[in-house]
């Protein structure tokens, strides 16, 4: 087996058997969801174009979930080996830097994606049984690759961002609180799209996206620069 | 097996470990001892590659540290100086994870192989948040060892311990010099050092010492002759007139002299004993404890430690 599945593998187990991050985890999903669902209920019997309004504005909870998902499954990931003094003995074994960081991040980055999937599948199903089919004109171009291409940018974002603060501090509360700021950047669009409803555009999509490229490639370089051996070693509290 | 060579870190402005040269000979236990912050840990860092040195070089059961640290990880087992693991998972996940990772062939196997060595194996289903101190230590060893590595380091592996525990871990490391593996122990217990190593590297920053423990303290006692009198006198100390004789003091019941060469001086410090009236009841080597010989050596001079 692969050093990479081992740790990821390792990862998954341990955060299975933490009850409040398990939760944590998955209740976010499911009031999103279900706050999703709730909009569109209520756009029963209305004309299209206002089902179609409401439907838009329940899309943009699948914005938020990437980021948040994540949050806890990351701090937990780092934080938890600091406090259990788990990082000597694993930076002893023959991982590398990389792997480290690498398996430390899918373990949050994954499940994130998964669950926001998963989500906004059974989100559709159940519109198009609540409204009789989906509404036109709601799962245009600009909504899918929201789905499909800013959700993940947006997954990376936020674990990247929890991985970093999570190496400067030994304290989870502290962590997932600073963490949870990586949702603002979702907030952005969100006020553009609420302001302007149905009007998600080709371009504000493309330009989230580039501006979620830039900064999870920053991100990814401060982060690659922290999980080294002997940054880890020496200079994480 | 372990061969150092000026090895040196310094932390900015501090020398953590200052030109450490050392040698570890295959199925031999060598004692590093040493005052809190001597640079134990340090060093150790610095053999499993955890910490670049700054300068010096060492190879490790064959692999150069600075050019492959993936060989010299994959062959070393550490044991370090607050070892941890994943409480909520089971003693057998916790060290199954780390055979993995060294890529043991059979990993279940060696786990099942190491918890029942050390008398875990009944306890193997249960997380690791329900063990003592002491059994953690011994997983902890378990885990050191699983993917059976030619070189281990032991970082206090007893600080901490009850008494029982500790005397446990000590007799299982006995044990492992007996394997051909080689051993580098760091402690500040004398006594541990003086029961399980062969050699003993005494270290503040700097090395000032390297040596069998009898070595050492026959090495640093060696010329001083203890004399029991029973007519104990202060001029016997004054009068000796003998060249080879450095000092000579009055103890409670006789004489403390320190001779160039006891083999050679010992007959005619006695004979002129005997003609200056003294009687003698008791001549006999200062011997002095181990303890007495790394307090002179550590108790040195700037006080840094
Ligand atoms: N990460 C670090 N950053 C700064 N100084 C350090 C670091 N690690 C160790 N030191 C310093 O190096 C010296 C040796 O420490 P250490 O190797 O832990 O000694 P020992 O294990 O013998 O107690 C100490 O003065 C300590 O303060
Ligand atoms: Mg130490």
């Amino acid at each position: 087996m692969g050093r990479l599945r081992v740790l990821v593998a390792k990862e998954w187990e341990e955060l299975r058997k933490i009850k409040m991050v398990l939760y944590g985890a998955l209740f976010l999903p499911l009031l999103m969801g279900g706050l999703a669902g709730f909009m569109v209920w209520q756009g029963q019997g209305l004309p299209p174009e206002a089902q179609a309004a409401l439907f838009n504005t329940a899309l943009m909870y699948f914005l938020i979930l990437p980021v948040m998902i994540p949050v806890t499954l990351a701090v937990y990931s780092i934080v938890g080996e600091k406090e259990q003094g788990t990082l000597e003995p694993l930076l002893a074994t023959p991982l590398t830097d990389w792997e480290i960081f690498v398996g430390k991040a899918l373990v949050a980055v994954l499940p994130a994606i998964g669950l926001t999937w998963a989500v906004f599948g059974l989100f559709l199903a159940a519109a198009h049984i609540i409204l009789d089919g989906i509404p036109p004109g709601v799962l245009t171009l600009p909504w899918l690759l929201s789905i499909f291409v800013l959700s993940p940018l947006l997954a990376v974002f936020g674990v990247l961002v929890s991985m970093l603060i999570s190496s400067r501090t030994s304290d989870p509360r502290a962590a997932y609180q600073f963490s949870g700021l990586a949702v603002v950047p979702t907030l952005i669009p969100l006020i553009v799209y609420s302001v302007q409803l149905t009007a998600v555009n080709f371009l504000l999509v493309i330009l989230e996206g580039g501006i979620l490229v830039l900064l999870d490639g920053l991100f990814l370089y401060l982060a690659v620069k922290l999980f080294r051996r002997e940054e880890i070693l020496t200079r994480w509290k | 097996m372990i061969h150092a060579e000026e090895l040196t870190r310094r932390f900015g402005d501090r020398t953590a470990v200052d030109a450490l040269t050392l040698d570890a000979r295959e199925g031999e236990i060598l004692g590093l001892l040493g005052p809190n912050g001597a640079g134990k840990t340090t060093t150790v860092r610095m053999l499993a590659c955890l910490l670049a040195p700054t300068s010096g070089r060492a190879s490790v059961a064959g692999h150069d540290i600075r050019e492959a640290a993936p060989q010299v990880r994959g062959s070393v087992g550490i044991l370090t100086e607050s070892p941890g693991f994943y409480k909520r998972l089971t003693l057998e996940r916790n060290l199954r994870f780390f055979a993995e990772l060294y890529g043991v062939p059979a990993p279940r196997e060696a786990v099942q192989r190491y918890l029942k060595r050390l008398g875990l194996w009944e306890r193997r289903a249960e997380a690791v948040a329900t063990l003592s101190k002491g059994l953690r230590q011994r997983l902890a060893l378990a885990r050191a060892l699983v993917h059976e590595p030619k070189v281990l380091f032991l970082d206090e592996p007893t600080s901490g311990l009850d008494p029982e525990s500790a005397r446990d871990v000590r007799q299982f490391i006995g044990e492992l010099a007996s394997e051909r593996r080689t051993v580098l122990l760091c402690t500040h217990n004398l006594a541990e050092a003086e029961e399980l190593c062969a050699r003993i590297a005494v270290l503040r920053t700097r090395l000032l010492a390297l040596d069998r423990p009898d070595e050492l303290k026959r090495r640093m006692s060696g010329s001083r002759v203890a004399i029991g009198l029973r007519n104990p006198r202060s001029e016997f100390a004054t009068a000796l007139g003998l060249p080879f004789v450095r000092t000579a003091e009055l103890v409670h019941d006789g004489l403390s002299v320190e001779v160039a060469d006891p083999e050679r001086d010992v007959p005619a410090l006695v004979r002129r004993l005997v003609e200056l009236g003294a009687e003698i009841r008791s001549v006999a080597r200062d011997e002095r404890t181990l303890e007495d010989v790394y307090l002179e050596l550590v108790g040195g001079d700037d006080g840094a430690a």
